[in-house]
């Protein structure tokens, strides 16, 4: 994977200059509110894939996931006065990432992914360079389901389970975002897997 | 002994669950084969990625972003504020100039405690000229030396503010202070109206 190193000089008094190299997530939040909005473009460029990832996991398709994940930025830079810096900035994105899926999402109907939207995405269903062409293409039914289940599942066990399955936040931190207990964290996520394990079996 | 809870369920799956409830699990067939499957069906549901988009798409998005961000007012701290000051005010200078009649004249009366007087000496006591009288002074002076001047003129002067200068200065005005300036901006919006 490509790596960018940013730099930029930062003037601290007068007469006196500092040069940044790969500035952490709290300077480049400080960068931004003293008005430098390139600041935000390295922001995004860190933290993108994952919020991406995060929206595609509520609504499970490519189109729906890249105007959520645009939302999210949107919101966070409208809000960045607002951050704190008592979380990490990750998961206080990903508390505006859930936020935004949940009040955009609906639970009925989520959106099964269009022909147009899949091109230029990767297709899991083609077979990697060891495995069989049919396999391929059992494993990219099963995850198909799996997602369709996820995307059927009450909100709230929803973001639990994306959370802590595949962003793999600790229950204290999904607690933060949720604005709930880690128990009842707890237990949601236990209500997530037996919901979604009786999904997949109505599914066969 | 009780059998386990949603929640010893998830740490029995992610393996945290403590030892004496995890004793009651070695020997409670109903609640292993719970906890077994619900371990099985987290580690499948965990091997599902989602699909790659291709790397061209991560520019497109950062520059959509960078669009509807250079939509949006910028992510100070004060933005209603400096925004108002931005709007109203295209003489950088001048604000400096307002801010700094508040900082050199209003700020140090605002922060001298108040004199208390000896009972029965308050009908004596004189009057001092009011801070919006001396203000007004200083204020005349100052707006009709900024009136003609244009924003080219000021940058040649070196009178220029940069904008996060404007909003820490605002930043560190407290409620009084805020007031005031808020006062000052209103009185030179009508003035330049007119």
């Amino acid at each position: 994977m490509l790596t960018r190193t940013w730099r930029w000089t930062v003037a601290t008094e007068p007469g006196y200059k500092v040069t940044v190299t790969n500035p952490t997530d709290a300077e480049l939040v400080d960068a931004c509110l003293a008005g430098r909005r390139e600041a935000f473009d390295v922001i995004v460029e860190r933290h993108r894939r994952h919020v991406y990832q995060l929206c595609y996991r509520f609504v499970g398709n490519h189109e729906d996931a890249s105007d959520l994940a645009q939302d999210v930025f949107i919101r966070a830079y409208r809000g960045l006065k607002n951050f704190k810096g008592r979380s990490s900035l990750g998961t206080w994105l990903y508390r505006i990432g859930v936020n935004v899926c949940l009040n955009k999402v609906s639970v009925k109907t989520p959106r099964a992914e269009s022909l147009d939207a899949l091109i230029g995405v990767s297709d899991e269903r083609v077979a990697t360079r060891e495995e069989d062409p049919s396999e391929a293409l059992l494993r990219g039914e099963r995850a198909e389901r799996v997602r369709a289940a996820i995307a059927k599942l009450p909100k709230k066990q929803r973001a639990t389970l994306v959370l802590r399955v595949y962003h793999d936040l600790a229950h204290e931190e999904i607690a933060k975002v949720l604005g709930s207990s880690v128990g009842a964290v707890k237990a949601n996520f236990f209500h997530a897997l037996h919901n979604l394990k009786k999904l997949l079996t109505k599914e066969r | 002994m009780k059998h386990l809870s949603p929640e010893e369920f998830v740490d029995a799956a992610e393996g945290t669950l403590d030892a004496a409830r995890a004793a009651h699990l070695r020997t409670c067939e109903a609640c292993r084969t719970q906890a077994d499957s619900l371990g099985a069906l987290l580690r499948d549901t965990a091997a599902i990625d989602v699909p790659d988009p291709s790397p061209l798409f991560w520019d497109h998005f950062s520059a959509r972003v960078r669009e509807r961000i250079a939509e949006q007012p910028e992510a100070d701290r004060a933005s209603w504020l400096s925004a108002g000051l931005r709007t109203l005010l295209p003489l950088g200078a001048f604000v400096a100039l307002v801010i700094a009649v508040i900082a050199g004249t209003l700020l140090p009366r605002l922060a001298t405690p108040p004199v208390v007087a000896p009972q029965g000496q308050v009908a004596a006591l004189e009057i001092e000229p009011n801070v919006d009288a001396r203000n007004n002074e200083v204020w005349s002076v100052l707006t009709d030396a900024a009136a003609d001047m244009g924003i080219e003129d000021a940058h040649a002067a070196g009178m220029a503010v940069h904008p996060a200068a404007i909003d820490r200065a605002v930043q560190r005005l407290n409620k009084d202070e805020l007031t005031e300036l808020g006062r000052l901006l209103q009185n030179e919006m009508k003035r330049t109206s007119n």
